[in-house]
């Protein structure tokens, strides 16, 4: 287990509903929102090809909107003929989900909205609607076991030394938003406290199994826990309980504090953004030190209202193209006369 | 000492594989036997089982094609009858919603008849769809997807179910082999007619799948098989970093008594898996020839394995007990004599050289002297059997069936050390 600068893959999982993600190419850095999508609650199974008296198979080519678009209620989902029109609608408000090979549809309605981010800095190298995969280049350390959803931010020291453990004490809402790393253990405590004060996430040696089965649940196990729920996130870099951190661990930690970094929980490995030569950050970091910087926060909560403000355009943009195509499935159901 | 002096035989180099894990989804028809046939062709082939639905399950669509999601199945068993049809075509629509980007894409495979096959195979939509006749072929497909990339390697599995053929056509009775090692535990049931039933719990051992053990059957039945107190977070974190570290042999005398606690609980979870999958455990209880194999066969003293496979297993009947380490060969370690009298009784001990009695008290637990070929009856309890005693005699269990253990650690820890001491399981030579 040791420090390696190289080219990595980082898979992101998507759940069902994908509205939009980046697509093969794009240019992504860690923190950045690569997908985004709407939670679905129960769906509905409409009946489409027996209602237009179709074959199934011709269903498709009669839809007025593509499947896993956003729809209002009484849009018409698919019409045949011209002087005596069939036409097929939306019960409610929400998605259109499916397409069954009987040509059955499923409309489900929206229920929350979701985003995926990236934890890496790279070029997407695959897209689809199950995995977003994006490559580049970081120092990368792969750990024991992750728990907890994906986390970017800052990585800043909060323990002495590699054999000290995560102190409760010395985590506050100064600290929101950035990865810390202590030595040798984080316990309980210190994870929801962690969680109470916005910490992106936790690293360190070891952390007590007891606490995490406290924290995510009777059935966790050594293999990790990558989730999306709003989660603390813990990396345990060598095991479980206490375990004190190897210099060829700890030093380059200590020297890449301040640098931008990401916890990709489904890998279990702590990505960190410095240049070639441990210790010199890519971008620009508030405490070279390490030390917290009380306007750090702030600013980092800026960008993210910033990037979510993107994402809210970028859906917007999304739905106007929706309601224009809703407004003229809506002229095209009118009776032809 | 038979010596022979014939010509060398060439022998056949076995290269044994572990295979890819195989992750698989369970989608059954209404009726139980639907359940317990997939799940029997699953613990058969050494599959982890990663989602099961019903074709009756209440679960909204979305939710099954989340679950199938999230499960990232290799592979899709299904089993149903015709009643079932529109409920499976359902699911597999959720199935399509769920994993149709998943790359590679799961496999279909069915246990139904041909015209539900026909009805169901357009629901799979660009998935491959494959009906089998019958569940050994099934097995045998999923098997041939672990092989994937194995050479010409045999499946570990496939060893033990050889070992456990070849001890009951040896011996003439049913035999079970009973394999506990890092990730999977299995129990495998080898008939005298030559048929078999095999449950593979995968992930479930003492390395790699301590851990499940712990999630799955809870950590204080792993917690009351140790002869000493300790605290649960101490024990989870002991379990936790074995899972981590390759979990080497155990060279301490509490490494090796954990490492008995796991493997009695991996068995007694391995029983009870099987029991709800439908395999005959009444027969793998009372199997007369017994072979233990994998981390349960390793530990340092042939006793250690035997007391792992009589907590664990709960034998009903006479039984011979074998040991096969994995980097040794075969031995005969003892006969089992498993006594459920609430009642003092007699136990008779007929051998060529003559006869012999002894006493036997309920809760009583320890070895007799015993050599040889021995036929064995107690009285009044109805247990009569044949063994052969190996190398430490006769173990004569008479603690009572389900064993149970007391619940205070003040009786339940010197009960639990009386038992290592009568078997004289409690340390290993030369650890400390």
């Amino acid at each position: 287990m040791t420090w390696r600068r190289e080219t990595w893959s980082a898979d992101h999982a998507l759940p069902i509903g994908v509205t939009t993600r980046a697509q093969v190419g794009d240019l992504v850095r860690a923190g950045d929102i690569i997908a985004a999508g709407a939670t679905v609650g129960s769906a509905l199974r409409i009946s489409g090809a027996r209602r237009l008296g179709l074959a199934p198979r011709d269903l498709e080519q009669t839809l007025r909107v593509p499947v896993g678009s956003d729809v209002r209620a009484r849009t018409v989902l698919a019409r045949t003929g011209r002087r005596f029109a069939r036409t097929v609608t939306a019960p409610i408000d929400g998605r259109l989900l499916h397409l069954t090979v009987d040509g059955d549809l499923y409309v489900a309605p929206i229920v929350d909205r979701w985003t995926v981010r990236a934890t890496l800095d790279g070029a997407v190298s695959r897209s689809d609607d199950a995995t977003v995969t994006i490559e580049g280049e970081a120092w990368c350390v792969q750990g024991a076991a992750a728990y907890g959803p994906d986390a970017v931010g800052e990585l800043t020291m909060v323990a002495d030394g590699p054999a000290a453990d995560i102190a409760p004490s010395r985590i506050d809402v100064r600290l929101s938003g950035r990865i810390i790393f202590g030595g040798a253990r984080v316990s309980a405590e210190a994870i929801t406290r962690a969680h109470a004060c916005d910490v992106a996430g936790l690293v360190a040696g070891g952390a007590a199994p007891a606490g995490l089965r406290v924290v995510y649940g009777d059935t966790v196990t050594a293999s990790g826990l990558a989730t999306r729920e709003d989660r603390p996130t813990v990396l345990c870099l060598v095991g479980f309980g206490s375990a004190a951190l190897p210099d060829a661990l700890y030093a380059p930690l200590a020297a890449m504090s301040g640098a931008r970094a990401a916890i990709h929980a489904l890998s279990a490995r702590l990505f960190v953004f410095a240049s070639a030569d441990v210790g010199v950050p890519d971008s620009p970091s508030p405490g070279e030190t390490g030390e917290i910087d009380r306007e750090a926060a702030p600013s980092r909560a800026r960008d993210e209202e910033r990037a979510v403000a993107d994402l809210e355009t970028e859906l917007e943009a999304a739905t106007q193209g929706e309601e224009e195509l809703i407004q003229s499935a809506d002229i095209s159901s009118l009776p032809e006369r | 000492m038979t010596v022979s002096a014939g010509p060398k035989t060439p022998v056949e180099e076995t290269r044994v594989a572990l295979g890819r894990p195989l992750r698989v989804a369970l989608l059954h028809g209404r009726e139980d036997t639907a359940q317990r046939g997939v799940t029997q062709i699953a613990l058969a082939s050494a599959a982890e089982i990663v989602a099961r639905v019903r074709a009756t399950d209440s679960r909204p669509f979305v939710e099954a094609a989340h679950a199938l999601r999230e499960a990232k199945p290799d592979a899709v068993v299904i089993q149903a009858g015709s009643k079932d049809t529109a409920a499976l075509a359902e699911l597999l629509e959720a199935l399509r919603l769920g994993c149709g980007p998943q790359r590679p894409a799961p496999r279909i495979v069915a246990l139904v008849d041909p015209r539900l096959a026909d009805a169901l195979r357009p629901h799979a939509g660009a998935f491959q769809f494959d009906r089998y006749p019958a569940a050994s072929n099934l097995v045998g497909a999923l098997r041939d997807m672990r092989r994937a990339g194995s050479g010409d390697g045999v499946l570990r599995d496939a060893l033990i179910e050889d070992g456990a053929r070849a001890l009951a056509a040896a011996t003439a009775t049913n035999a079970l082999a009973v394999d506990v090692s890092d990730r999977v535990t299995s129990l495998v049931l080898a008939r005298i007619d030559g048929r078999i039933e095999a449950a593979h719990l995968t992930p479930l051992g003492v390395g790699e799948g301590a851990d499940r053990i712990v999630a799955r059957s809870g950590l204080d039945n792993v917690r009351r098989w140790l002869p000493w107190p300790i605290d649960a977070p101490a024990l989870l974190e002991r379990v936790f970093n074995r899972v981590r570290s390759q979990s080497p042999p155990p060279a301490t005398d509490a490494a090796i008594l954990l490492e008995m606690a796991l493997a009695r609980e991996a068995i007694a979870h391995a029983l009870r898996d099987a029991t709800q999958a439908g395999f005959d455990i009444a027969a793998m209880r009372s199997a007369s020839a017994i072979l233990v194999t994998g981390r349960a066969a390793s530990l340092p003293r042939a006793s250690q394995s035997l007391l792992v496979l009589v907590d664990g297993l709960e034998p009903t009947a006479v039984a011979t007990v074998f040991r096969e380490p994995d980097d040794g060969r075969a031995e005969r370690i003892a006969m089992v004599v498993s006594v459920t009298a609430k009642r003092p009784a007699k136990i008779r001990f007929v051998q060529a050289a003559g006869r012999s009695t002894a006493k036997v008290t309920p809760g009583s637990f320890g070895f007799l002297a015993i050599d040889g070929d021995v036929d064995v009856a107690v009285s009044g309890a109805g247990v009569r059997g044949h063994g052969r005693s190996g190398m430490l005699g006769a173990l004569v269990d008479a603690r009572g069936r389900p064993l149970s253990l007391p619940e205070r650690d003040g009786e339940r820890i010197p009960a639990i050390s009386r038992w290592l001491a009568a078997v004289q399981a409690t340390a290993a030579p030369g650890t400390a």
